[in-house]
């Protein structure tokens, strides 16, 4: 919106320009005057309305900051005692003075990439066939069956992950492990594919399981943002690319997708945000390594979230500051994530229209 | 104890008389262990149904419990762990309020495991203490080790690979287990800590993993107890709860006690145990009024259970802060009932009735309440299912001796345990009946069980085996070519389906695109095939994809702010 009357301006002075050639004088007479000033009768409900805005604008912000600042208040200490080395240390022992993120953080990295490489396939698949493929009358059910995914409580989907798909999935970590584990990352460690007596309980607790749960809890969100972005595609584009004699999907590809693209990164961004915070999932379902662990397939895992929710409830004061302190990285770390995704959203055409 | 007890009284009651009782039933909040929490909230709604009490639990863990007791935002604190506690990880200050400690809930340390040998799971585990400590600390990693097969002299061990699962949380039952290995076994316990590079190594809440070995942790105790009960955890043990072992019906390694039985954590069992439990009561001591639970590892009766222990009450003894003498009241009415009254459900909630000794010494604490006036003041008026109100010792006299078959020696008890009891270990007939007996002359299997009986899967019950089988070797897991040049093909076919039918309809297109578009056979009959299926978009004319200079020119011209 800024820019529009820039370009007017704009416009306006280059036609002014061409016509100066010829009456100078009475150019001098136009630019002289001045707009006059618009002005909008403001009552009462329009004061109201703009203050209670504003303050509500006010009020999100201002809580925001003062989580940050509680956080960095509560874990001051705790950076005080660990120094640099809470960024570089992989072990957590806050009572030793030992302690530091790097494999929590490495971690909660790798658990919500291995979600997003699930969960973006997915919501692209299920927000294309919603917006442009399914017959008017399932749509509908469909939109509220996602919405819906994206309601369900995330200890439900952590209760599936642990007593169903923890062990039915082991027979995948196995085979991808026996096959692909030449890849480092699909590599494990410890595993035998022609020991008959392995135990399958090296693949359990993995940051794939965890992934796999938390993919199913970003995609609805990703997938619903994708939804309403498609459906915005402009009608007049979508029908010149039919008339042009397009296909269905050649529509999609020249139109919706690229029209898209900043929602579709924006929403795989604000479900990236989500999957780095998730926590009881995360917490109910993984073993927690203090290692920077590499392998998804492996046993093992753990997330900054994850870690205060299981430290949390048997922690001393010091122990509840580095908690915090790690808390307070989550905090920034999805912060930006999440003013990345809406920046690129608000960029792009679909967004600043959507605004 | 009794004699501790009653050395008590006397200063106690010089305590009491001291500050009047007070007059109405305040609501009291307390904080900490989530172990005992089943037993308090079941004592919570008994007493309020009953008496109109108000009492509010908080079960957010042990050290959340001690914390908030010490900073006056708790009227009481229950924690496994006392303050201060000398080997502890975490330094935890004695708060400066004055404050007591009483027992409020007996439990044993149970080790449920997932143990199958020749398809036929195992519910008659035995281990000594030093094996459970060296299992859990990762050093005997496999099921066929030499000291596991001393202790199950009638089991032909598999050399499959021991997992041992751990509580991922901060957990008290993590705490009784280390406090039990800390100071049975100190030297493995220490070495163990250093190698999981834990600088302090004490006590701790929360277990320590070496990255890497076969350790698999889980949240909660339902966690861990779901995590062995999966068929595909064949090989797991964990240490939990008791009950948990039983909800799940999945059977508990039966634990070597000083007397030279393997014994079971029942509820009398646990009791018994606890017997030997004695409360610090030198003030001067760094633990006073602490437990040492030393006494109970070692109780050298055959029906105790080494991993024995309870979990305390921090209770306040002085008015200070929010704490009133109403309050006390109520806090020393409801001591006063879960220490004899509510005790006898405590079987039933999956914990162990506190015996006599830990009762009587629970009575005198809470006398020091300000503004107590507990019903029961001496165990004489106690309803507690462990002594009579004569004070003799119901529990002692009847609690049941071990079987003669569950003696450190070449016999084993075929029963089942935990939540297996109904599940003898063998199920064949014939031979398998006599096996429950004396071993005989025959039995020639000695601490070496595992290599005497060449070949034999299951039980070699002196000499008769139970199951017989023999091993064979199992096809190597290297592919087969057949089973290659299936999954080659099966590959081939899956991109084929994928990249095909696009190609086809490419084709197709394309044939139809060429064609000249008057009203031939074939394009008339597929608009009209479309007008028929699509209903209102009827209109699509032969489907022509973009040509490649239309889509480029499409996406060139479109305005550059779309990024």
């Amino acid at each position: 919106m800024p820019t529009e009357p820039k370009t007017h301006t704009r416009v306006l002075e280059a036609e002014l320009g061409t016509a100066s050639d010829e009456l100078a004088t009475e150019v001098v007479a136009v630019v002289a005057d001045f707009p006059r000033t618009l002005s909008a009768a403001t009552d009462r409900p329009d004061i109201a309305f703009k203050w209670v805005a504003r303050g509500s604008g006010t009020i999100v912000v201002s809580v925001m900051s003062l989580v940050g600042i509680f956080l960095l208040v509560q874990g001051f200490r705790a950076f005080h005692v660990a120094g640099p080395s809470f960024i570089t240390e992989q072990s957590w022992d806050p009572n030793s003075g030992k302690f530091g993120i790097a494999a929590v953080l490495t971690g909660t990295v790798l658990v919500a990439l291995t979600a997003i490489a699930f969960a973006f396939p997915l919501a692209i698949g299920t927000a294309l066939y919603i917006s442009e493929y399914s017959p008017l009358k399932i749509k509908n059910v469909l939109v509220t069956i996602v919405d819906l995914m994206a309601a369900v409580p995330s200890v439900v989907y952590g209760l599936w992950g642990v007593f169903f798909l923890s062990s039915n999935i082991l027979p995948v970590s196995q085979w991808i492990a026996t096959y692909l584990g030449w890849i480092p990352i699909f590599a494990v460690s410890g595993f035998d594919p022609n020991d008959p007596l392995a135990t399958p309980t090296v693949f359990a607790a993995s940051t794939f399981i965890a992934g796999i749960v938390v993919a199913l809890m970003v995609a609805p969100i990703a997938s619903s943002i994708m939804r309403e972005v498609f459906t915005q595609a402009p009608i007049g584009e979508r029908e010149g690319a039919l008339a042009l004699g397009a296909t269905r999907w050649g529509m999609i590809r020249s139109v919706v997708l690229p029209f898209g693209r900043g929602g579709i990164i924006g929403g795989t961004m604000l479900g990236l945000g989500r999957a780095l915070g998730e926590t009881i999932a995360v917490y109910l379902i993984i073993s927690p390594v203090f290692v920077i662990q590499p392998h998804i397939l492996e046993k093992g895992a753990n997330t900054i979230s994850a870690l205060i929710a299981l430290r949390y409830n048997e922690a001393s004061s010091f122990e509840i500051s580095a908690l915090m302190a790690a808390g307070l990285t989550l905090f920034l770390a999805t912060l930006v994530v999440n003013f990345v995704a809406s920046t690129i959203i608000a960029r792009s055409r679909s967004g600043s229209q959507s605004d | 104890m009794i004699v501790l007890a009653t050395a008590l009284v006397p200063s106690v009651a010089i305590a009491s008389t001291a500050t009047a009782a007070g007059a109405t039933h305040d609501p009291i909040a307390g904080t900490g262990s989530s172990w005992s929490a089943n037993a308090l909230d079941q004592w919570i709604r008994n007493v309020f149904d009953n008496y109109g009490w108000k009492v509010t639990y908080d079960n957010s863990g042990s050290s959340a419990g001690r914390a908030a007791f010490s900073q006056g935002t708790a009227d009481f604190g229950v924690s496994e762990i006392p303050y201060a506690l000398s080997g502890s990880d975490s330094p935890d200050l004695r708060p400066t309020r004055q404050f007591a400690y009483v027992p409020i809930v007996a439990g044993g340390t149970a080790f449920m495991y997932n143990l199958v040998i020749g398809g036929q799971r195992v519910t008659n585990l035995r281990l000594s203490g030093q094996t459970l400590a060296n299992i859990f600390t990762g050093v005997i990693t496999k099921w066929n080790d030499s000291a596991i097969a001393a202790d199950n002299p009638k089991l032909t061990l598999p050399g499959i690979t021991i997992v041992p699962v751990v509580r991922s949380d901060g957990s008290g039952t993590t705490a009784q287990l280390t406090s039990w290995m800390r100071s049975q076994f100190p030297a493995i316990w220490t070495a163990y800590c250093a190698k999981a590079g834990k600088a302090i190594c004490g006590i701790t809440s929360n277990y320590p993993i070496v990255p890497g070995s076969a350790f698999l942790g889980q949240q909660g105790s339902n966690g861990v107890a779901g995590q062995v009960a999966l068929d595909k955890s064949v090989g797991a043990i964990t240490y939990v709860e008791d009950s948990y072992a039983l909800n799940a019906r999945f059977p508990v390694a039966k634990v070597l006690n000083s007397a030279g039985y393997y014994t079971e954590p029942t509820a009398s069992n646990v009791a018994v145990s606890l017997l030997a439990a004695v409360i610090n009561n030198d003030a001067n001591s760094p633990d006073y009024l602490t437990s040492q639970l030393g006494g109970v590892y070692s109780n050298a009766d055959p029906r105790a259970y080494p991993l024995s222990s309870y979990s305390y009450m921090i209770i306040p003894t002085a008015v200070e802060g929010r704490f009133t003498t109403n309050k006390g009241l109520t806090l020393a009415d409801f001591a006063s009932y879960f220490l004899c009254e509510g005790q006898q459900q405590a079987e039933v909630l999956g914990y162990s009735p506190l015996p006599i000794n830990l009762a009587a010494a629970g009575l005198a604490q809470i006398q020091k309440i300000p503004g107590g006036d507990p019903l029961n003041k001496d165990i004489s008026r106690c309803n507690n299912p462990t002594f009579s109100t004569d004070g003799t010792n119901k529990l002692a006299a009847t609690a049941p001796q071990p079987q003669e078959c569950d003696k450190k020696g070449a016999d084993q008890c075929l029963t089942g345990t935990g939540g297996a009891a109904d599940v003898a270990t063998a199920s064949n007939s014939g031979s398998g009946t006599t096996v429950g007996g004396v071993g005989g002359s025959k039995s020639t299997n000695g601490p070496n069980g595992a290599g005497s009986s060449s070949g034999v899967v299951g039980l070699a019950g002196g000499g008769n085996p139970v199951i017989a089988g023999s091993p064979i070797d199992l096809p190597s897991r290297g592919l087969p070519l057949p089973t290659l040049l299936l999954m080659i093909l099966a590959v081939l076919v899956a991109l084929l389906a994928i990249v095909l039918p696009p190609l086809v309809a490419r084709q197709r297109s394309a044939a139809l695109a060429n064609a000249p578009r008057g009203p031939t056979g074939r394009v008339v009959k597929r608009i009209r095939t479309r007008a028929r299926l699509g209903g209102v978009r009827t209109v699509l004319t032969p489907k022509v994809h973009l040509p490649a200079f239309i889509r480029k020119g499409g996406r060139a011209s479109r305005p550059t702010e779309d990024s």
